[in-house]
């Protein structure tokens, strides 16, 4: 990818390279819209210039799951009624994704810790705590039998 | 001050990646006064969305992480690189053992993708009298390792700061890590009040540090942030506490002391009368906690 440096992250990936997943919300780091993976860790990408990502992995939630293969984590979210606009969500999966990879069975007080960062206008953030607890559930499952 | 900022397309400028600190010390001789160092990009994007800052070089300094990052002790000092991270101080175990108020102010910063990226080093640059890592150095006695290609120094960071988003760092200089004597007797602690529980800026906040001797205070040190255009190094009631015995009386006599050194100001998200009323009840509750008084 060669561009101009002085856009952000989320910029690059949803204005240039069609991977319009992530979403600009505040575009100031607060609403977790635009939540990527960098190195598994989940960051907001509208405050990461374009350039720094050179050299680390990116993953957004195109890299998750698709219409055919859903992650576990998505499916918990459908299944417990987590989505109901879907705006906040790819940055919210990707969240969830980077938290199990770290903390495979977080509490309930763990998992509202981590969503802080994730705001949500519809749900009201309970169904979304429950799907992650179930996708950490069916992550632990997968885990034992691959 | 508005609470809306309008944003804008980032200006353009200059990209420049160096891949050592001896480079990246060439840099900023060469280029420093048109620049602007760019670590995680918490605070630096907004100031280049909001077009407060158009830099003609904006000099990444990710790639140094190998030089810069990382918390490791060595001959009774605790030192922790510029670019650590704030989940990195959250979960390492020398700084939860040794700076512990520096590990619990990390663990509250903004949330879980602002932790993430933002550094101790940038948090310190940015200056905010608010900035969270602040008063835990202050307490704890750090000191900011300042480079340039002209030599080295170091402040105590509570000389560091200068004003309201300024500090004493020269255009040529760059922060490249903080380091704090560590003695096996001394707790601290930190606590803050926010207008909400997370991904929020600390309307007040106070760390302290304190050994306990024979139920007496010693060497103790109170410090307050986002309560003065500056962090502070609270003096009086740091000095109020050394050698009293470490019970209520004492707690509540420096707890208001340092109430009256706080000098903060009145803004969108608290009154100057609440401010001070703050520093007075956390400042109890932190030197509670310090003896075992309270959670």
């Amino acid at each position: 990818m060669r561009t101009a440096p002085n856009k952000s992250l989320c910029d690059l990936l949803h204005d240039e390279m069609g991977l319009t997943g992530t979403k600009k919300g505040c575009d100031t780091g607060e609403c977790g819209a635009c939540t990527v993976l960098i190195d598994g860790r989940p960051v907001a990408s509208c405050l990461v210039l374009a350039p720094q990502a050179n050299g680390h992995e990116v993953t957004t939630i195109e890299g998750l799951g698709d219409d055919v293969n859903l992650h576990p984590i998505q499916d918990a979210f459908l299944e417990l009624d987590g989505v109901q606009c879907g705006y906040c969500i790819p940055g919210m999966i990707v969240t969830v994704a980077g938290i199990l990879r770290d903390n495979p069975d977080p509490t309930e007080a763990e998992i509202r810790r981590y969503l802080s960062g994730n705001l949500c206008r519809c749900t009201g953030y309970q169904q979304q705590v429950d799907a992650v607890k179930l996708a950490a559930k069916k992550l632990r499952e997968h885990r034992k039998t691959a | 001050m508005n609470a809306f900022q309008y944003l804008a397309p980032i200006a353009p400028f200059e990209f420049e990646a160096p891949d050592s600190v001896q480079e990246l010390l060439a840099l900023l001789r060469d280029e420093g006064r048109g620049a602007r160092l760019v670590a995680g990009g918490t605070d630096l994007m907004i100031g280049l969305k909001e077009r407060l800052l158009q830099p003609k070089v904006v000099i990444d300094m990710s790639r140094l992480r190998p030089e810069l990052a990382g918390v490791y002790l060595e001959e009774g000092l605790l030192h922790i690189g510029a670019l650590t991270t704030f989940s990195e101080l959250e979960a390492d175990p020398l700084v939860a053992r040794h700076a512990t108020a520096l590990g619990v102010a990390a663990s509250q910063v903004g949330t879980l993708q602002i932790r993430n990226r933002g550094t101790i080093g940038g948090n310190l640059a940015n200056a905010s009298p608010a900035a969270d890592a602040a008063p835990p150095l202050i307490a704890l006695s750090a000191l900011v390792r300042i480079r340039s290609s002209r030599g080295q120094r170091a402040v105590p960071v509570e000389r560091f700061f200068t004003g309201v988003k300024t500090s004493g760092l020269l255009p040529d200089e760059v922060i490249t890590s903080v380091e704090l004597p560590v003695e096996d007797e001394a707790r601290s602690w930190w606590a803050r009040f926010a207008r909400r529980n997370e991904n929020v800026i600390s309307v007040v906040s106070v760390a302290a540090r304190a050994e306990l001797n024979s139920g007496r205070f010693e060497r103790c040190r109170i410090s307050l942030g986002a309560v003065a255009p500056t962090p502070i190094l609270a003096t009086m009631a740091s000095d109020a506490l050394s050698g009293k015995s470490a019970d209520g009386a004492t707690i509540e006599n420096a707890a208001k002391m340092a109430s009256l050194e706080s000098r903060p100001i009145s803004d969108v998200r608290a009154g100057a009368e609440y401010r001070r009323h703050l520093v007075y009840v956390l400042t109890k509750r932190v030197l509670s906690k310090l003896v075992g008084r309270g959670s």
